[in-house]
């Protein structure tokens, strides 16, 4: 091992372990995006200011998350001894002073909060973290240090088997780095499978100067957060995965490109990169090794193609962010035509471990095709929206039931995205499906970079398409008429059907569209109709009720429902006519009634009066009623 | 509102960027982190700075959507257009606000107070369906809360 790195290594490990021993409890919040949403800020003022009233002697410290994002904040409360943590979910502000109380000033674990023991003894109140329902089955690689380590001191990094892999590839030549990558397996994390050590051999064979390697932290599919998770919780993984790269594909300047809507991913990214140069981690001459590497943060500005390779290079060489027709690949030209590879965060995050404990090992966990472990994030109609890491290969049901904790309110699951607005639909028959590539693929469809969203019956699937066609809209960078003009086009359509206008032909219409944009430039042309075109196999006879019957099952098409006020007398009827945003209720005499031509149909009157308001058909009756006088 | 800034102000900020280097977009951030938007004259400077025209600096600028070209409002609501909030009755709330605020997506009130706009999930999905209140999270909304908040926001007149 290369002296250097390890008198650092062996230092943030003395460091490490004689923090372990200090004497005092170790308390840690989760310091995340979505802990932050919940209040993470306020926890960790109020832990201090309670701390120090109660003339508590205890360490406070941040962590990234557990992945229990719907229970945040999170906390750990390590004891004394340094031998028992334990971890603890919805520590908010307002309960932190009897968690204290409890858990440092009477030693007692507060069971009502607790999640699990992360390390020592359970008890009957408080089992042990792995046996909690949530972390069961899962696999933490490249999540490994996150929730135990701070994102923001590369000595914790350090000190648990951070920079242990790139000290191993500083050992190896170019090509034997490859080869351990290539025996690997390791698939590209957007959702392409494409395989790593491949791409990496690409710009290694490549001749022009200088070599450029991208990290792709664009993460752009909402409803997908896994690369947030990594970023904000475990930075310097993502750098040791670049470093290794740069060592095997002999590339010099790296770019991490980080979308705009990821503010405390920058932040952290960036923290982390300085103080790699401090340790001379990054820069000229890398630990004496003769390797030189240049990283750069780079801050996106709020753009879907930028996640598009050939995007993204157009937005680092400073101009519109649109995507171009490949070839020529990035790996023949790239940033400033010269050779570049672009990878995912999580690819990157998984090299170090390769290179540290050998492919085999890492491909001990696996499917036939699919090796190492993935992460996902789950979000919807679903009861948690959190963070996982698995194997590939359980099934769709399985994971709704063991780490999204099934469906809201016990409906059933009408249906589920596995993996971007350019991935389609799946419908709640197809919950047998694995999570790995092939199936999806066979249907026309993607797993894509880990976000699956879950929807009940309450979703409409006609709104739902909209949604995903009016975004792909938006995004398109619009050098195709086919994609620009042709999602404009879906979009035009289904507001027709929803305002009650859907033709026999429109079906056709959609056919001809997914035709035409196979022929866009890149991806997001060519896959933006897939949510069409699998809704309409998954479920047709919804589009049928639309088009032809003028029923919007799920009550939600603006021209085929109306909201109408079932019962008078209704105590809260009132309170449903002030909270209108429209005026469309009137009430005269006590008399309530709403006007059509003023409701928007934002179901706020609903919300507060459900008992005395209904949805109902607004046109569905009076076809059926026409349909049965015609044919008399 | 922040003064217009000075072609002298602007100068002395974006001397660091340089040609072909990558800098258009961190030489727009950084002016649009100073000055809250950019403005003409900032495109005029970027470019003359980094060698390039104009009209390719505000190509730029118009395609991306965190570049704004006018001053931020006081309050400026993100309403997150995502899959789960969307689930969850985001695109009612999206309705309701819009009509309590009597703002398009992108609209900004006569007067500069608030403004409305399209945001993108940011993985807070366990808290839809939310918007962004200058950037912080209000989230498990209701169409009446919303409409409530947006009544808030607005004032009484
Ligand atoms: C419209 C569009 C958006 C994309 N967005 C992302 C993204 O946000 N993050 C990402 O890693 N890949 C994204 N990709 C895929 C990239 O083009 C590229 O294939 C990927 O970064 C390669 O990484 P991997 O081989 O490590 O998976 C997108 C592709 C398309 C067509
Ligand atoms: S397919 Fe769409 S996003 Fe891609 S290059 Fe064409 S217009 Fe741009
Ligand atoms: S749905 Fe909305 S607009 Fe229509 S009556 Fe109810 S509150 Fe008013
Ligand atoms: S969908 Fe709104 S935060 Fe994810």
């Amino acid at each position: 091992m290369n002296a250097r790195l390890q008198s650092m290594i062996d230092a943030a490990r003395r460091e490490w372990d004689e923090s372990r021993v200090s004497g005092r409890e170790q308390i840690n919040v989760c310091m995340d995006t979505s802990s932050v949403a919940r209040g993470a800020n306020e926890t960790l003022a109020a832990l201090k200011t309670s701390a120090q009233r109660l003339g508590l002697k205890i360490d406070i410290g941040v962590t990234g998350t557990w992945g229990f994002c719907w229970m945040e904040p999170t906390v750990t409360v390590r004891s004394a001894a340094g031998t028992r943590t334990v971890l603890y979910a919805n520590v908010t502000a307002d309960r932190v002073e009897e968690f204290l109380q409890t858990t440092i000033v009477e030693q007692r674990d507060m069971a009502e909060l607790a999640l699990g023991v992360v390390e020592g003894n359970s008890t009957p109140e408080v089992p042990l973290l792995s046996d909690h329902p949530f972390m069961k089955g899962q696999i933490r690689r490249v999540m490994a240090n996150i929730g135990l380590i701070d994102p923001e001191n590369i000595d914790h990094y350090l000190a648990n088997s951070g920079y242990e892999g790139f000290g191993k590839a500083l050992e190896m030549d170019a090509e034997a780095i490859v080869k351990e990558m290539l025996d690997s397996g390791l698939g590209g994390r957007a959702g392409g499978g494409f395989p790593a050590g491949r791409k990496w051999d690409f710009l290694r064979n490549a001749t022009a100067e200088p070599r450029y390697l991208v990290c792709n932290a664009d993460e752009g599919d909402p409803g997908a957060w896994v690369n947030r998770v990594l970023m904000e919780g475990d930075p310097q993984l993502i750098i040791e995965g670049m470093l290794i790269a740069a060592l095997a594909a002999h590339a010099s300047i790296g770019y991490i490109y980080i979308r705009y809507e990821y503010p405390l991913c920058i932040e952290r990214m960036q923290k982390a990169v300085n103080q790699a140069y401090d340790r001379g981690l990054l820069g000229k001459d890398v630990l004496g090794s003769g390797l030189d590497f240049e990283l750069i943060v780079f801050k996106g500005a709020g753009s879907y193609v930028c996640g598009e390779e050939t995007g993204l290079i157009a937005s680092v060489d400073g101009y519109r962010g649109m995507p171009r027709i490949k070839p020529p690949f990035p790996a023949q030209a790239g940033l400033w035509n010269k050779p570049t590879n672009v990878n995912n965060v999580e690819s990157y995050a998984n090299a170090p471990m390769i290179m540290r404990n050998g492919a085999q090992w890492w491909t001990s966990v696996s499917t036939a095709k699919e090796k190492g472990t993935k992460m996902f994030t789950f979000s919807g109609n679903v009861n948690w929206a959190g963070c996982i890491e698995i194997p590939f290969g359980p099934t769709v049901r399985h994971a709704l039931e063991q780490w999204a904790g099934g469906m809201r309110d016990g409906r059933p699951c009408k249906g589920f995205q596995p993996g971007g607005p350019l991935s389609g639909v799946v419908s709640g028959n197809e919950l047998d499906l694995t999570l790995t590539l092939d199936p999806y693929r066979e249907r026309g469809l993607f797993l894509g970079g880990g976000g699956i969203v879950f929807f009940d019956d309450t979703a409409c699937t006609l709104d739902l398409c909209k949604y995903f066609l009016a975004f792909c809209e938006d995004e398109s960078c619009a050098r195709c008429t086919t994609c620009h003009g042709g999602t404009q086009r879906a979009v035009e359509i289904i507001r027709r059907i929803q305002q009650g206008g859907g033709r026999e032909a429109d079906i056709d219409n959609f056919e001809q569209l997914v035709r035409t944009l196979v022929w866009s430039n890149c991806f997001h042309g060519q896959f933006a109709m897939t949510t069409i075109k699998t809704a309409l196999k998954a479920f047709r006879d919804e589009w049928d009720e639309h088009i032809i019957e003028k029923r919007c099952r799920a009550g939600v098409c603006e021209g085929l429902i109306q909201y109408v006020v079932r019962s008078q007398g209704d105590t809260a009827l009132p309170a449903a006519k002030e909270i209108c945003p429209t005026g469309a209720i009137v009430e005269e005499r006590g008399t309530y009634s709403i006007d059509d031509g003023l409701c928007i149909r934002c179901g706020a009157c609903k919300e507060l009066a459900p008992a005395a308001i209904e949805i109902r058909d607004r046109i569905a009756r009076r076809v059926a009623a026409g349909a049965a006088a015609g044919g008399a | 509102m922040p003064a217009e800034p000075t072609t002298q102000e602007l100068r002395a900020l974006v001397a660091e960027f340089e040609p072909e280097k990558g800098h258009v977009l961190p030489a727009l951030h950084k002016v649009q982190e100073q000055y809250g938007y950019i403005s003409r004259k900032a495109i005029e400077i970027v470019a003359r700075q980094l060698n390039t025209t104009p009209a390719l600096i505000y190509g730029a600028v118009s395609f991306y959507s965190d570049f704004r070209t006018h001053p931020p409002a006081a309050t400026e609501i993100s309403w997150c257009s995502g899959p789960a909030c969307r689930l969850l009755g985001g695109d009612r709330i999206r309705e309701a606000m819009q009509q309590t605020l009597e703002l398009p997506l992108g609209g900004q009130s006569g007067d500069h107070r608030y403004g409305l706009h399209l945001g993108q999930c940011n993985g807070t999905c366990s808290e839809a369906p939310q918007v962004w209140v200058n950037g912080k999270v209000t989230g498990n909304l209701t169409v009446a809360s919303a409409i409530r908040l947006a009544r808030e926001v607005k004032g009484a007149e």
